[in-house]
């Protein structure tokens, strides 16, 4: 177990909902591409994981959602071990809106239906088979529409929609899900400044009110650090740092092997490319 | 251009001169022949148009067995081909079903057609069977592959949350290849309003036994009727299959502008 160096936070393992053990996770048994992870991320937690491209963010992400196993180490989610294939997993898959890097939205279809997908879990085969919704499944799915923004637009077909109205819709899905942990990859990453501020709002806002834990894949340092509690850094597969931002400090939570200075100089000069 | 693509295409036009030996394909036998187009062609432009209402209804009969083996083919090949489809299935599952439709799709429509004319006996119904088999062969191998193109993104993101499989193929798979089903559907009706035309030869109904008995009878002028209704009705289903295309397909696709 890592030492924890930052007092505020309560320690690990009985409040976590995600706990990595010196995970290791490859593709086709090939090098690693990620390296002895321990993480370890606290019921309603804001985090956010950040790392240039191809540091194996979005894999940790699969790793926690199941779509991925480790290739050593253990994970728990809600102290079930994470398996997409598992029936055990099931309805932990139930509570984890997972907004992967190209949102997977259904293209020919409206806003509402596939926000609605959402929803599925909790509607029976022959129902959903005649996209037959309850009436407070329907005025719940608009409710969010409305908390996202996105009123009025429930009937366009996703196609037509702008880059930060689909971002919406993702999340509106995933919302509708009532999760208790929102995976979401680079959901502003290729959104300008203020689309991207807006739509972290959005799910900050849902994160306060549905007492959710979000997981965020971030690019940039910055933005992370304004909108997450602790953000963890990876690099080449490792995690080289986990800091949080306490008033107006940043404190480190992990001894790494960079220093505070040297990381934020290397995103600050990356973010510039 | 260099040497060994040379080879290649020498051997080919080697293989096509050779091969037409062995098959009897002589073309000055076909130089010969040319004179009895011109009688046929004289005998055809003798259209004796009183029949124009016996082939009216008889494409009419054609039209309606196309529809019903369309229909019918259809709606059992989807099954099949989500089935099939090796994103939805593990192998137990689709080799299987695979290998039955091969197995059906060895057969041209014709052979089917006679298998049930002895079967069900002579008329349209042997003919609508033979239809609805050709079509189920045929088409749910292009519903497969059009399946197993639905987008992986969308596939991954709805299967994370949990779904059943139903409900992963009610809310993406069909959304996401709609375009592409619906589209082969056209394809395929349009081919077999063509095919059950000549399903007429073996006796199983439409409008290709009056073509048959006529030629047969050297009756051309009678037979061109039969044709020349055949050939309209041809044209205004792909005139009406561009239009829903365009409607239903082009649309929802976005993107392609339509040169006018
Ligand atoms: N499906 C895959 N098959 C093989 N290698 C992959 C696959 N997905 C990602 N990788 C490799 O794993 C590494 C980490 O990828 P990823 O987790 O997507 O990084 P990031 O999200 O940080 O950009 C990269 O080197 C990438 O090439
Ligand atoms: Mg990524």
């Amino acid at each position: 177990m890592q030492e924890q160096k930052g007092s505020t936070f309560p320690s690990i393992s009985t409040l976590s909902i995600v706990q990595m053990n010196d995970v290791s996770a490859s593709y086709d048994s090939k090098d690693y591409v990620l390296k002895n992870i321990q993480m370890s991320i606290s019921r309603g937690a804001n985090y956010a994981i950040v790392g240039q491209s191809g540091s194996g963010k979005s894999t940790l992400l699969r790793l926690i959602n199941g779509m991925m196993s480790p290739t050593k180490g253990k994970i728990m989610v809600d102290y079930k071990t994470p398996n997409t294939s598992d029936k055990k997993f099931k309805s932990m898959m139930h509570k984890i809106g997972y907004i992967p890097q190209n949102l997977g939205l259904i293209k020919n279809s409206t806003v509402l239906e596939n926000v609605l997908i959402g929803a599925l879990p909790r509607v029976s085969g022959f129902n959903s088979f005649f996209k037959k919704f309850s009436n407070s499944e329907i005025d719940n799915a608009k409710k969010i529409l409305k908390q996202v923004g996105l009123q009025g637009k429930a009937e366009r077909k996703v196609y037509m929609l702008s880059g930060g109205e689909k971002r919406r819709v993702a999340i509106a899905r995933a919302l509708v899900q009532k999760p208790e942990i929102i995976l979401a990859d680079e959901i502003v990453s290729e959104l300008d400044h203020v689309t991207a501020r807006e739509i972290m709002e959005v799910l900050a806002e849902a994160q306060a009110t549905m007492k959710l834990t979000a997981i965020m894949v971030h690019h940039d340092l910055q933005l992370a650090l304004e909108y997450a509690d602790r953000v963890a850094v990876i690099k080449e597969g490792e995690k080289v740092l986990e800091i949080g931002v306490e008033g107006d400090r940043i404190v480190d939570f992990q001894s790494g092997n960079y220093t505070q200075r040297e990381i934020l100089e290397m995103f600050t000069n990356e973010s510039k490319e | 251009m260099n040497q060994k693509n040379n080879l290649i295409i020498g051997l080919i036009i080697a293989g096509v001169v050779v091969m037409s030996v062995n098959v009897d394909a002589d073309p000055r036998d076909f130089a010969e022949g040319l004179p009895n187009i011109g009688i046929m062609l004289k005998e055809i432009t003798e259209v004796d148009s009183s029949l124009f209402v016996t082939a009216f209804w008889s494409m009419l009969e054609t039209i309606q067995m196309a529809f019903i083996g369309t229909v019918v083919g259809v709606a059992i090949s989807l099954p099949l081909s989500l089935l099939a489809a090796r994103n939805l299935n593990n192998k137990f599952v689709y080799v299987p079903i695979r290998a039955l439709l091969a197995a059906i799709r060895t057969f041209p429509s014709i052979l089917w057609a006679i298998l049930f004319v002895i079967i069900v006996g002579l008329g349209p119904f042997a003919g609508v069977l033979a239809i609805i088999m050709y079509t189920v062969g045929f088409i749910a191998k292009l519903q497969y592959e059009a399946i197993e193109a639905t987008d992986a993104d969308p596939m991954d993101a709805v299967g994370a949350i949990g779904v059943s499989k139903i409900q992963l193929i009610r809310f993406v798979v069909l959304p996401e290849s709609a375009s592409h089903l619906l589209s082969q559907i056209l394809y395929i009706f349009d081919y077999n309003i063509r095919q059950t035309s000549i399903l007429g030869l073996v006796g199983a109904g439409g409008i290709g036994f009056y073509i048959i008995n006529y030629i047969k009878f050297f009756e051309y002028g009678k037979a061109a009727v039969f044709m020349l209704v055949v050939l309209a009705t041809v044209l205004i289903i792909e005139w009406v299959s561009v239009r829903v295309r365009d409607k239903y397909i082009v649309k929802s696709q976005r993107g392609m502008q339509i040169k006018s």
